[in-house]
C-alpha cells in the first residue's frame, strides 16, 4: 500500500483551499518587534492532511491564527496574502466577512480545550450557540445537529448535558472538535491537538481527524511537534524554522530523505523504538534564532554544520528540488543523509547491593467531596548503583507520586523505601523536575538556585560553595558566568541544565527524573538526555528516570517499569520489555508510539 | 571525551535591556504615570502645606462663609476658619492616618496569615476571625470600636487596621498555599530546606507580589473610611481638620456656600481615584 496516491486530494488539488503566500507578522512586545512569521508559503487542498513540524518559537501557532485572521491584539499581519477558494484575500477581508468565514469555513481546535471551553456553560449550549451564529435551523435542528456531532466525534449524545470539567482530557479535545466541525468548514485547523494527552488517546483523536478528512472530505492542517504523527498521519509536511518554511513536500519523501539541514536534524533527534537500545540521541547544538534581532541570511545558518559563505548573507527562498517537494537552503542535500548510529555511553550497573529499595509501597489521596484515588498499590522496585531504571505509564498512572513518595514529599500509607547511605535523604536523592518554568525559583539568581541544597543543609564554607556552583554549571554544559543571573533570561533546555545542577549539589547517589525532559523540543530533549546520560556514566549515579514517553525511556534505560492505575504492571531489561512485551499493556503503550518512519518507507524496507 | 563537547549548551542570549521589575514595569505605563502624578499631587500638597498658606488651620478670622478671595482661595467656614488652609491639612491628616493604619492592617493581616498556614487549627480560628470582622458592615465596626476606645485619630487608625487586615491576610494565605505546591518549592524542599527556609527564602519572596497591590486598594479605601467616620462625627476629633470632618462642616451650608464642600471632595476624589490607579498599573505589572 502506498501512502499518497490514492488521496482525494491529488485529485482536486487545481486550486488549493487555503493557500498562504509570503505571509508575515510582527509581534509588539517590550523588547520590540518581533517577526514571528517571515515569509510564510503553504498551501492545503480539500480532503488534505498537511503537517507543520518545527521548535517551539519557529512560529507555527502564529501561522495558524494569522491564517484566519485570529491574533490576538500584540500581533499583525504586515504583508502577504491568505486566499481562500483561490480568490477571496482573508489578510484583505473586513471584520464582518471573517466572521462568515471562521466557524463556517475554517474551525480551530487548540492543545488545551479547557481554555476554548466555556467551563460554565454546558457542551449543549456551547454548540447551540455555534450553530445559532451561523443561523443555523431552529431548536429542535440544532439539537438534533448537536447530538450527531458529538456521535460523530465518539461521544454518546446523552452526555450533552455535561459540563466541560466533567469530561477527560482526550473527550474535552473530541468535544472541541465537535464544535469546530458544527458548521461543516472545509478547513480544520488544529494546533498541537493532542500534545497534552496520553499516547492511547492522541491516537484516537489523531484517527478521528484522519476519518473526519476521509468522510467529510475535509483539509486539516495539523500542527505538531511529533515526527511520528506526520509519519503516521499526513499526507505532506511543512517544517517551520525561524518564522519560515524550510522545506515542504509529501510525507514519504520529506520524512526518507530531507533535504534540508534542519529537517535532517530533527529527524535524528527524535529518539526511535527501532534503533537497538542505549543509541545515542543527536541533538542540534545551539540555539534558535531570536526573531527581535533582524536575521541576516539562512536563520540556521549558526547551527547548520553544512553552512556556507553565502548562508550568512543571503537568505535561501523556497524552492523546487524535486517534481513535489521545495527546500530553502542553498546547498540542499542530494541524498538521504544516513547517519552513523553512536551508543550512549553506558556503564554497566553494579547489581550487589540497591541504593534504593521500594517494597509494598501505597499510597491514597483523599480529598473532601471526592472519591479517594489510590496512586499507588503495592509497588515493589529496586535500584541499583550506576543503573538507570526506566519508569513509563500514561499519565494519573502514578509516576510523580511514586518519584514524590522517594524524595519524601508525600508520606506513603503503607511499605517501606529504603536508601542506602547514613546520611540525610537530601543527601542522597536529588530530583529533577518537570516544568522548566516553575521548578527555579524567579527571585533567586542561578548560582543561588544551585547552591541551595547546599544551604539548606549546611555543606561547606561559603567558598567551598561557591566553588562547587562554578564547577556543577560548567559540568552541565553551561557557562560559570551565568551564576549571577536569572532564570528569566534562559531557555527551557538551560533551565533544565540548572535543576541537574542544582540536583547535583549536595553529589547524591540518586538522581530521579520527574518528566524532566518531557516538556523540551526533540533537539533540546536529546542534548539534556545525553547529558544525563554522560552524568550517570561519569558519576556512578543510579538514575529513576520517569517519562511517558517509551522510546526516550528506552534510549537510556537498563531497565524499565511499567506503571499502570498505581501498580507496576511489567518490569525488565530495556531491550527485551520493547522486542517481547509480555502485559497486553505494555503491548497498547509501544503500539501507540508513532514511529517517524514513514509507512511507505517501512513497507519498501520489509519487502 | 568528545561526548560532553557535543553537549554544551550555548551560552545564554543577552538578558533583555529592559527595567525587569514588576513593580516598576507596571507604573511605567500611561495608568501608572497618571496615577502616580495625582497621588503624588495630593501627597505634596500635604506635606508642603505649612508652605502654601498663611493660616493656621485652627485660626478663626472674623469673617464667616466668606466666597472666594485673593485672600482665601478656597474662602472661609461658618467660624471664619481659611478652607484652603483646612483642605492642606486635612490631607496632612488623612496621610497620617492612613499611612499609619494600612501598614498597621498589613502587618496584622500578614502575621495571622503566618500563623494560619503553619497549623491547621489556628488557620480555622483565623479564619472564622476574619470572616466575623468581614460580616460587619464598616461604620458599624467604627461604632463599636469608638464606644470602646472613645472618638479621635487614633480609634480611625485602628478601625481602618481592623478593617483591613483580613484582605491581608486572606491574600497571603492564599499565595503562600499555591506557592508551597509549585515545583520550585517542592525543589527546595527535596534540597533540604525546612519549613522556616523553605517560607522565608523562597516562598515569601514570590507570594508577597498581590500585597503590594493590595496595599494602593487599602490606601483608597482608608481614605474614604475616614471621611465616612470623621463625616458622622466619630472619627478626627475638631477643631482638627481632616477631609472628612471639612466635608460633614460642609453640609449645612450646601445650598448657599457649595464651594465649602468641593475643596475636601476634590481631594478625597483624586486621591482615591489616583491610588486606584496605581493599584491597577501594579496590578498589570505583577500579573504579566
Ligand atoms: N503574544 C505574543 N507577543 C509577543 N511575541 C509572541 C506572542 N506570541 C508568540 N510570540 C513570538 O512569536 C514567535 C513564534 O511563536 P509561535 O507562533 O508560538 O511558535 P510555535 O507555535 O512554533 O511554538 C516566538 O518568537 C514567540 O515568542
Ligand atoms: S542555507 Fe546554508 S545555513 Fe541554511 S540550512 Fe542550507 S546550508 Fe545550512
Ligand atoms: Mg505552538
Amino acid at each position: 500500500m502506498t501512502v499518497t496516491i490514492d488521496k482525494p486530494a491529488e485529485v482536486r488539488a487545481a486550486i488549493p483551499l487555503l493557500a498562504a503566500h509570503d505571509l508575515r507578522v510582527v509581534f509588539d512586545s517590550a523588547r520590540g518587534p518581533v517577526h514571528a512569521v517571515r515569509g510564510v508559503d503553504l498551501d492545503l487542498a480539500a480532503g488534505e492532511m498537511l503537517g507543520i513540524v518545527g521548535e517551539s518559537g519557529s512560529g507555527k501557532s502564529t501561522t495558524a491564527l494569522a491564517l484566519a485572521r485570529m491574533l490576538p491584539p500584540a500581533g499583525r499581519i504586515t504583508g502577504g496574502s491568505v486566499l481562500l477558494d483561490g480568490d477571496t484575500d482573508l489578510v484583505a477581508a473586513s471584520e464582518a466577512a471573517l466572521t462568515g468565514v471562521r466557524g463556517r469555513r475554517i474551525g480551530m481546535v487548540f492543545q488545551d480545550p479547557m481554555t476554548s471551553l466555556n467551563p460554565l456553560l454546558t457542551v449543549r449550549r456551547q454548540l447551540d450557540e455555534a450553530l445559532r451564529a451561523h443561523g443555523f435551523g431552529d431548536r429542535g435542528a440544532r439539537r438534533a445537529r448537536s447530538i450527531e456531532l458529538l456521535e460523530l466525534v465518539g461521544i454518546p449524545g446523552a452526555r450533552l448535558r455535561g459540563y466541560p470539567h466533567q469530561f477527560s482530557g482526550g473527550m474535552r479535545q473530541r468535544v472541541m472538535i465537535a464544535l469546530a466541525l458544527a458548521n461543516r468548514p472545509d478547513v480544520l485547523i488544529a494546533d498541537e491537538p493532542t500534545t497534552a494527552l496520553d499516547p492511547t488517546v492522541q491516537a484516537q483523536i489523531l484517527e478521528l481527524l484522519d476519518t473526519l478528512r476521509r468522510e467529510l472530505g475535509t483539509a486539516v492542517l495539523l500542527i505538531t511537534h511529533n515526527m511520528g504523527v506526520v509519519a503516521e498521519r499526513c499526507d505532506r509536511v511543512a517544517v517551520m524554522y525561524g518564522g519560515r518554511v524550510v522545506e515542504q513536500g509529501p510525507v514519504a519523501e520529506v520524512l526518507s530523505a530531507p533535504r534540508h539541514p534542519y529537517t535532517a536534524g530533527l529527524l535524528r533527534a527524535v529518539p526511535r523504538l527501532d534503533t537497538p537500545a542505549g543509541t545515542r540521541l543527536a541533538g542540534i547544538p545551539g540555539t534558535p534564532p531570536d526573531l527581535a534581532l533582524p536575521v541576516l541570511g539562512c536563520a540556521f545558518a549558526n547551527r547548520c554544520t553544512a553552512a556556507v559563505d553565502r548562508c550568512r548573507t543571503e537568505q535561501p527562498d523556497l524552492a523546487p528540488v524535486t517534481d513535489t517537494a521545495r527546500t530553502a537552503c542553498w546547498v540542499p542535500s542530494t541524498e538521504a543523509s544516513a547517519h552513523p548510529l553512536e551508543p550512549i555511553v553506558r556503564r554497566a550497573p553494579d547489581p550487589t547491593s540497591p541504593v534504593l529499595e521500594v517494597s509494598g509501597v501505597s499510597k491514597t489521596f483523599r480529598s473532601r467531596g471526592r472519591p479517594a484515588v489510590s496512586a499507588l498499590t503495592d509497588v515493589d522496585l529496586v535500584l541499583y548503583p550506576g543503573e538507570t531504571l526506566g519508569v513509563v505509564g500514561e499519565s494519573g498512572s502514578g509516576k510523580s507520586t511514586l518519584a514524590r513518595a522517594i524524595v519524601g514529599i508525600h508520606k506513603p500509607d503503607r511499605g517501606v523505601i529504603r536508601v542506602a547511605g547514613k546520611g540525610r535523604l537530601a543527601r542522597e536523592v536529588q530530583m529533577v523536575f518537570q516544568d522548566p518554568y516553575a521548578s527555579l525559583n524567579p527571585r533567586m539568581t542561578v548560582g543561588d538556585i544551585v547552591a541551595d541544597p547546599l544551604h539548606a543543609q549546611h555543606i561547606g564554607t561559603p567558598l567551598e560553595r561557591r566553588a562547587r556552583v562554578l564547577e556543577l554549571l560548567e559540568r552541565v554544559g553551561l557557562d560559570p558566568a551565568v551564576a549571577s543571573r536569572f532564570p528569566r533570561d534562559f531557555s527551557g533546555g538551560q533551565r533544565q541544565r540548572i535543576g541537574i545542577a542544582r540536583a547535583l549539589a549536595p553529589a547524591p547517589s540518586v538522581l530521579i527524573c520527574d518528566e524532566a525532559v518531557s516538556a523540551l523540543d526533540v533537539s533540546v530533549q536529546a542534548q539534556v538526555v545525553n547529558l544525563l546520560a554522560e552524568l550517570q556514566a561519569d558519576l556512578g549515579l543510579a538514575l529513576l528516570f520517569i517519562a511517558h514517553d517509551l522510546a526516550v525511556v528506552r534510549s537510556i534505560s537498563h531497565r524499565i517499569v511499567v506503571l499502570r492505575e498505581g501498580r507496576v504492571v511489567e518490569t525488565g531489561p530495556a531491550d527485551d520489555l520493547v522486542a517481547h512485551p509480555q502485559d497486553p499493556y505494555t503491548k497498547a503503550l509501544l503500539a501507540a508510539v508513532p514511529s517517524p518512519v514513514p509507512a511507505a518507507m517501512r513497507a519498501a524496507e520489509a519487502a | 571525551m568528545t561526548a560532553a563537547v557535543v553537549t554544551k549548551a550555548p551560552v545564554v542570549a543577552a538578558p533583555a535591556k529592559r527595567a525587569r521589575n514588576p513593580y516598576v514595569q507596571g507604573l511605567l505605563t500611561p495608568r501608572g504615570i497618571t496615577g502616580l502624578i495625582v497621588v503624588g499631587l495630593v501627597v505634596l500638597l500635604g506635606l508642603a502645606a505649612p508652605l502654601l498658606t498663611s493660616y493656621a488651620p485652627t485660626f478663626q478670622t472674623s469673617n464667616a462663609l466668606l466666597q472666594p478671595s485673593g485672600e482665601h482661595p478656597l474662602g472661609t467656614d461658618e467660624i471664619g476658619r481659611d478652607l484652603w488652609s483646612r483642605v492642606l491639612f486635612g490631607i496632612r491628616t488623612d496621610l497620617i492616618v492612613v499611612v499609619s493604619a494600612v501598614p498597621l492592617g498589613a502587618l496584622a493581616g500578614c502575621l495571622l496569615a503566618l500563623v494560619s498556614v503553619a497549623s491547621r487549627w489556628a488557620d480555622v480560628l483565623v479564619q472564622r476571625l476574619f470572616d466575623v470582622v468581614l460580616a460587619f458592615p464598616g461604620l458599624i465596626l467604627g461604632l463599636t470600636v469608638t464606644a470602646v476606645l472613645g472618638a479621635g485619630t487614633s480609634t480611625v487608625i485602628v478601625v481602618i487596621a481592623v478593617v483591613e487586615a483580613p484582605a491581608f491576610g486572606r491574600m497571603l494565605r492564599g499565595a503562600i498555599l499555591s506557592h508551597r505546591e509549585r515545583e520550585y518549592a517542592l525543589a527546595a524542599r527535596v534540597g533540604g530546606a525546612g519549613p522556616a527556609r523553605l517560607l522565608v527564602r523562597h516562598i515569601l519572596p514570590n507570594a508577597a507580589d498581590p500585597l503590594v497591590v493590595q496595599i494602593a486598594v487599602s490606601l483608597s479605601i482608608a481614605v474614604i473610611v475616614e471621611g465616612a467616620m470623621s463625616f458622622i462625627g466619630i472619627g478626627v476629633r475638631p477643631p482638627e481638620p481632616s477631609l472628612g470632618s471639612i466635608v460633614s462642616g460642609s453640609v449645612m451650608h450646601l445650598q448657599d456656600h457649595p464651594i465649602y464642600a468641593i475643596g475636601p471632595l476634590v481631594a478625597i476624589s483624586a486621591f482615591v481615584l489616583g491610588l486606584n490607579l496605581l493599584a491597577e498599573a501594579l496590578n498589570k505589572g505583577v500579573r504579566r
